[in-house]
């Protein structure tokens, strides 16, 4: 018994008869990204909520103080949790399926692999304390792409998140309480952010391998139906400042190396928009903390 | 010790566009498999063994149109510098695995086989750099040996780029752990990629050089595969004629 | 104390309700009747997949406790009768909490309460209505739906779920109950407990009006 998401064959002809014609059956260009809302948290630094048109999930940074590996003892730890539960569809059953275990593995080769988190920031005494940086990704809602709103929502409640002030005394460390102290944000060094394009082939197999034309259409975004209909997939992860972080194009439908580099160049524009809209994001809730919480009360310095 | 000194050499003695040693058998395991292929790209030493198409296994194997193809990537506790044991369900294993699959589904005239199963086994003897790039050539021979329908080879190759600004061809672990590693698999003579993994940092305007190099790199590979496979196919036609 | 729902949240599920409840936000998916797995499958009644995620963290013993405790509230007060040999699988995933770990009362409470709203957006056949209440008890004083920080201050805490026949508050579905307490502090708090289910109850069918009246809104 199969719990897969079953698409009839008119739907399918439907979705690709739209697409020859250059439209999406959402009425969305072909190179853009859907409608972003963000929720952040007001009470707790670190839990945010996004969702890209209908897929929705949550994410939550946490810090604890733990030991350092043996052999790095001058980094901290940083781990993501992404499990996907039947809640976001019933097609991620609780066996953890292939597909589960890619989205996971994407959003850590971008997130962790690259060193977007300073390790060595998070080093309080070396080889005996550290902080432990745990993300928990929470998937509510799939419509499509969780490994862009993933990445998003990982970096995003990154930079929201505050860890607790400490003061060393000697050997010993002091945690101050939110409260006590002003919370410092954690250092991050870059923001990778992921794009995936979606492959669709209008004429056959052979036409595609043999054929000298780029007759591939290549959507950016895919919501479920496009999803589950598509013959290839690309994921490209960069940041601002022009670095490929990582690419993963696993198998499908084949493509012209020409489109391939047309494809990273374009993404770049997106890319900067995306990582626009979190530091204005982040900086308007910081300006509205500020205003609701009355920082200004305590800080220490005169008007000049 | 450096990976690529001014005068060009890299540290086993070749220039940038240069690829290792690469060796590869076919139709190396007669009895126990349909097809299959031995390959070594470098150090690294892959087998790999196709069976089908054949009936599958389980009822939600069955594809009404297509056949459907099952990969399992095994690598072996002593193929690393350090002996690791290594599960089954290992997430880069998995992703590895998922990949394989993905690729041939799309190379396979799958139309030809309706309802069956091909199943492939990888089996890693050794790994040193390049170890997606030689899995997927281990698997286009095998395929090739098994006899079922392919549009093209495709070939795969590593590169990379050393210091930000040399690319380099064809990497071993030294060089993989040192700097970025873009993977490439090359649809026969065209420069139709299907699949490209890059897994480190690469500037966005040094890809284009990387991936050039990879794509002539690729092409070499699969001439030296088609020059085997021509071989093999010669001497088997001299056996049944005499 | 805050109380707000949002019905119909979720597009892959039959129900899903998202529940804010003093500072405990959580959210419901419920999926059902629908095939079950072979080991799961009961000859003549539905069987239940319960699943909790906590908010932090992966799940633990701590998570398979809580769903113990909602399966055995969930297996008698849904007409398992009605739906031979099929699946109703409830996922619930806790979005913000503010007890400490080692207490589960006011998750507990939230996630009864939630799943409530779900099974009836999912179109459940239940026996009745149902209602939760958490509160503890602080020196001889009773509190009701306390903070995180009271619940950790308390002497005991307790989460009563009554089920509701016409308004009135009938029979007791669960009580756990934790700490140091008497019997006359428990009844105490008992009778406390069912004017309260009984405002909740009013307050759960203000919210299932509403939501009905936009379903049906061109009816």
């Amino acid at each position: 018994m199969s719990r897969s998401i079953e698409i009839s064959e008119n739907q399918r002809k439907f979705l690709l008869e739209s697409l020859k014609h250059g439209f999406r059956l959402t009425d969305r260009p072909f190179d853009h990204v859907r409608d972003i809302s963000l929720y952040l948290s007001p009470t707790e630094y670190g839990y945010v909520e996004v969702s890209w048109g209908k897929t929705k999930l949550a994410c939550r940074v946490t810090a604890t103080v733990t030991t350092p590996y043996e052999d790095r003892p001058f980094e901290g730890i940083f781990t993501i949790n992404s499990e996907i539960s039947t809640m976001a569809s019933m097609r991620f059953d609780t066996s953890r399926s292939n597909e589960e275990i890619l989205i996971a593995r994407i959003i850590e080769k971008a997130v962790r692999r690259s060193n977007s988190l300073d390790l060595e920031s998070l080093c309080i005494i070396a080889g005996e304390k550290v902080w432990e940086i745990t993300v928990d990704l929470n998937y509510l809602n799939y419509d499509g792409n969780f490994i862009d709103v993933g990445c998003f929502a990982v970096m995003l409640a990154l930079h929201h998140f505050k860890k607790p002030d400490i003061s060393i005394n000697g050997n010993s460390i002091v945690v101050h309480d939110i409260n006590e102290r002003q919370p410092v944000p954690l250092s991050i060094l870059h923001i990778p952010i992921c794009l995936t394009y979606s492959f669709y082939n209008l004429t056959d197999k052979e036409s595609n391998i043999k054929g000298e034309d780029a007759d591939e259409i290549c959507l950016l975004d895919a919501d479920l139906l496009e999803e589950l209909n598509r013959d290839g997939s690309l994921v490209i992860t960069l940041n601002k400042n022009r670095e490929l972080i990582q690419l993963s194009k696993n198998g499908g439908l084949p493509i012209s190396a020409q489109q391939f580099l047309e494809l990273t160049f374009k993404s770049m524009k997106t890319i900067d928009q995306l990582t626009d809209l979190i530091k204005t994001k982040i900086k308007e809730h910081e300006e509205l903390r500020y205003k609701t919480e009355n920082f200004k009360l305590l800080e220490a310095s005169a008007d000049r | 010790m450096e990976l690529y000194s001014p005068e060009g050499l890299r540290i086993d003695g070749r220039r940038w566009n240069e690829l290792r040693r690469f060796e590869c058998k076919i139709n190396t395991h007669p009895h126990s498999a349909d097809g299959s292929s031995y390959v070594e790209q470098g150090n690294t030493k892959i087998i790999c063994m196709v069976r089908g198409p054949m009936e599958p296994a389980m009822k939600s194997q069955v594809n009404a149109t297509s056949s459907t193809v099952e990969v399992n990537v095994s690598l072996a506790n002593f193929s690393t510098f350090e002996r690791k044991k290594r599960s089954k369900t290992d997430k880069r294993i998995t992703e590895l695995k998922t990949t394989l699959e993905r690729t041939f589904n799309e190379c396979i005239m799958g139309h030809l086989y309706p309802r069956t199963l091909i199943s492939v086994t990888v089996q890693v003897l050794a790994q040193d750099g390049g170890l997606l790039a030689a899995m997927t050539n281990a698997v286009t021979l095998a395929l090739i040996d098994a006899g079922i329908a392919m549009y093209d080879y495709v070939s795969g190759v590593n590169a990379g780029l050393y210091d930000q600004t040399s690319a380099l061809l064809d990497l071993n672990t030294l060089e993989e752990n040192d700097m970025c590693s873009l993977t490439i698999g090359v649809i026969g003579k065209s420069e139709k990629l299907a699949l490209v993994v890059l897994e480190d940092k690469l500037p966005l305007d040094r890809l284009e050089s990387v991936l050039a190099i990879a794509i002539a790199g690729s092409h070499r590979i699969r001439e030296l595969m088609d020059m085997e496979v021509r071989k093999h196919g010669n001497m088997r036609l001299a056996k049944v004629s005499v | 104390m805050a109380f707000q729902v949002q019905m119909s949240v979720l597009d892959n599920s039959d129900g899903s309700a998202e529940l804010i409840i003093g500072n405990t936000k959580v959210i419901a998916s419920v999926s059902g009747p629908i095939e079950p797995k072979q080991r799961q499958e009961l000859p003549n009644q539905a069987s239940l997949e319960i699943i909790i995620r906590p908010a932090k963290g992966l799940s633990t013993t701590r998570e398979k406790l809580l769903e113990d405790k909602l399966r055995a509230l969930l297996q008698s007060i849904i007409i398992r009768y009605k739906y031979p040999r099929q699946l109703i699988s409830i996922v619930v995933q806790f979005l913000v909490t503010d007890e400490d770990p080692k207490f589960t009362a006011n998750e507990l409470n939230a996630a009864i309460n939630c799943c409530y709203f779900a099974l009836i957006d999912a179109d459940i056949a239940l026996y009745s209505s149902f209602a939760s209440v958490v509160s503890c008890i602080t020196e001889n004083k009773l509190i009701q739906n306390p903070t995180g920080k009271e619940l950790s201050q308390s002497d005991s805490h307790h989460v009563v779920c009554f089920n509701i026949q016409e308004g009135k508050a009938d029979k007791i579905l669960l009580l756990e109950s934790q700490g140091e307490f008497v019997q006359e502090e428990l009844f105490n708090l008992l009778s406390e407990s069912v004017s309260n289910a009984e405002e909740l109850h009013t307050l759960q069918r203000k919210y299932l009006k509403e939501k009905i009246d936009q379903d049906y809104i061109w009816k």
